[in-house]
């Protein structure tokens, strides 16, 4: 996972151009009195300063709840953006995500996966979901990203802007 | 060769502890604890903070109860600032409303996510179903159009927590004094009629209905194991109003034994005369109980199972819940309800109350009322003070006291996880006693039985100890000698 370029390729329907759009939805889940775990709000903080998306919902969430089954279920097509501690993950991911019941509920957190099948099953609808996922180091009860975290949201950002709006 | 089964972690409550069953050479239990291993002191690093910072950050115990966490912390700010109970300070009516509103909203939704998703999976497969199929997402293969409807639900309950703290999760709208804002008409419409994507009130107080038909519909069909599922002893406590009927806001502390009768009843500013903590080397969570009475017959029950129990009526204004509430006491003829799993069936009963309280509340036009904060006296200042609310799962105190300068110095946090703690001790051993007594074989539907006793208190044992975190259940077997024998992991 260390090639992004490739990707962002793969994901090339991501182009920040078709979610702005109100049936499209971009959601930061993390904590940013958590360090790095505040990057996926930190992803959304730049959305906003840019300008970028503003006829799309945009929303910052701690978690994944089940009734955000209900959320995108009246959504076209959805962007998460989430930390990972995953170091195979060089700086940042992007990838398309499919439905799949994995029973990771617990009352505090529950998958993109299961909340897409439960989307699909309970709704009758499925939007189109990516995740982007941006690698941070450091999770103390702390405000502020770690300076290579924000290298990596920075590199994120550029290059999801590059992003050609696809065909 | 004596054995010790070990539970640990228990899965899917909130926090983190384990459970350890001691049996003797024919499998017979001798002991049974509820151990619960993680720290995170908010007591201490609250400590040196300005006074005004507790509410905001003492919410953030927990991602579940924040708004009890947070409405507690406010009552004690209210003392220390001289516009509080202890003062003999009425609150504003909108003020006080406006608490209210989100207090309910938040036991509706606390409620929905306890029962919908962790105990009617539980009740529609059986405990002995594979883990993976007893959670809401087993339930959204089985019934999608029921889980439709609890999402509904509990999303109302969310809209109504971010009606009045302005976000879903850890937002603020009390203050020394009151609250930072009311509840406009636009506001309180989307809420009575919702719109498109929110159900309006009629549909929550239609599906609240339909959430206790369930347990009803399980109960007649195994009332056996319902009824007869750990019945243990404790007293019962809650707040209540001067009628002696629970208020889940204000009110003095009442404790009740089996036939109902007042054991106790304080001003909860003085629970220090009537509580002792005890503690055990092998739990961080300890063990409040009457002093008068001592640790074994002083130590009370809180919650749903217990208010229930508490309550004399809910009054004419909620008569869905009245009438609910009255077949509940008419089922031990009018006796305390000491049955474990009888707490679910109270929780159902007061998803349907707080719905209705939020009803009448709705209705009330103090809720856009423009006097939102009473101010202090000069010299009012107090340094200390005492809130206590009705959380969803029981009776919740916080305890600050601050220096001239504002800086706090103390805090003592009694959360309703640490009041539960003997009583769900006592349900352990029961069920183990039960469940896994003369058993040469250590099933899974047997650990789930221990699960599903503790369960029913919804226990958060973050709040309880402040720790966080959940991870997969192991077993382990020792003989007296310490040495394992057997061990099951999930």
């Amino acid at each position: 996972m260390n090639a992004p370029a490739e990707c962002l390729v793969a994901a090339s329907g991501v182009a920040l151009s078709n979610y702005n759009h109100p049936s499209c939805l971009i959601y930061g889940i993390g904590n940013v009195g958590r360090q790095d775990d505040g990057l996926g709000w930190a992803f959304i903080d730049w959305l906003e300063s840019k300008s970028l998306c503003p006829r799309a919902e945009i929303t910052r969430h701690y978690q994944l709840h089940l009734e955000d089954a209900d959320l995108i279920s009246r959504k076209s097509r959805v962007l998460f953006v989430d930390a990972t501690k995953d170091p195979a993950v060089e700086q940042f991911w992007l990838e398309r995500v499919q439905p799949k019941m994995d029973f990771s509920f617990t009352s505090h957190a529950i998958s993109i996966p299961s909340i897409m099948a439960t989307c699909e099953q309970c709704f009758g609808r499925l939007p189109e979901v990516h995740l982007l996922t941006i690698r941070g180091y450091a999770w103390e009860l702390e405000e502020g990203l770690t300076p290579t975290a924000r290298q990596n949201l920075e590199a994120a950002t550029e290059q999801i802007a590059a992003i050609p709006v696809s065909k | 060769m004596s054995r010790k089964l070990v539970i640990d972690p228990v899965t899917r409550i909130e926090g983190h502890g384990k459970v350890t069953v001691h049996l003797d050479d024919n499998n017979r239990v001798t002991d049974a604890k509820l151990h619960v291993v993680e720290f995170r002191g908010f007591e201490k690093f609250i400590q040196g903070h300005p006074y005004w910072e507790a509410p905001m950050l003492l919410q953030r115990i927990c991602g579940i109860c924040f708004v009890s966490h947070h409405l507690a912390g406010a009552k004690v700010l209210d003392d220390i600032t001289g516009v509080g109970y202890s003062t003999g300070v009425e609150m504003l009516p909108t003020a006080e409303k406006v608490r209210r509103l989100g207090h309910y909203g938040q036991q509706l939704q606390s409620h929905v996510t306890a029962y919908f998703y962790l105990i009617v999976p539980e009740m529609l497969f059986g405990m002995d179903a594979p883990p993976e199929q007893r959670n809401v997402l087993g339930l959204v293969e089985a019934n999608p159009e029921l889980v439709k409807r609890v999402v509904a639900l509990r999303k109302w309950g969310q809209e109504v927590i971010k009606t009045v703290f302005g976000k879903r999760m850890h937002g603020i709208s009390s203050v020394p004094g009151g609250v930072n804002k009311g509840v406009s008409i636009a506001e309180r419409d989307r809420l009575l009629n919702g719109e498109d994507g929110l159900l309006s009130m009629d549909q929550v107080i239609e599906y609240a209905q339909e959430g206790l038909q369930l347990f009803y519909d399980f109960h007649e069909k195994h009332r056996k194991q319902v009824d007869g599922f750990a019945e243990v002893p404790a007293l019962n406590m809650s707040l209540v109003d001067d009628s002696g009927n629970v208020d889940y806001y204000h009110g003095s502390m009442r404790i009740v034994d089996k036939n109902k009768s007042i054991v106790a009843e304080l001003n909860y500013h003085d629970y220090l005369d009537y509580f002792a903590e005890a503690t055990e080397e092998w739990s961080y969570m300890k063990f409040p109980y009457l002093k008068e009475l001592g640790r074994e017959a002083g130590s009370v029950r809180v919650g749903p199972l217990a208010r229930v129990n508490v309550t004399r009526s809910y009054g004419d204004s909620t008569p869905l819940a009245q009438a609910a509430l009255e077949r509940f006491h008419e089922y031990t003829n009018g006796r305390a309800n000491d049955m474990t799993l009888h707490t679910n069936w109270a929780r159902a009963i007061e998803i349907l109350h707080s719905a209705e309280l939020i009803r009448e509340l709705l209705n009330d036009p103090d809720l856009q009322g423009e006097q939102l904060i009473l101010m202090p006296a000069d010299n009012a200042w107090t340094g200390e003070g005492v809130g206590v609310v009705e959380a969803p799962r029981g009776t919740l105190l916080h305890h600050y006291r601050a220096d001239e300068e504002g800086a706090i110095t103390s805090v003592n946090l009694v959360v309703a996880t640490t009041q539960n703690n003997t009583v769900m001790n006592r349900t352990v051993r029961s069920v183990a006693e039960e469940y896994l007594g003369g058993q040469a074989e250590i099933t899974e539907g047997m650990m789930n039985a221990i699960e599903v006793g503790i369960r029913a208190y919804d226990p958060c044992l973050s709040c309880a100890t402040h720790a966080m975190g959940q991870m997969p259940l192991v077993v382990s077997v020792y003989d007296a000698g310490g040495g394992l024998v057997d061990e099951r992991a999930r």
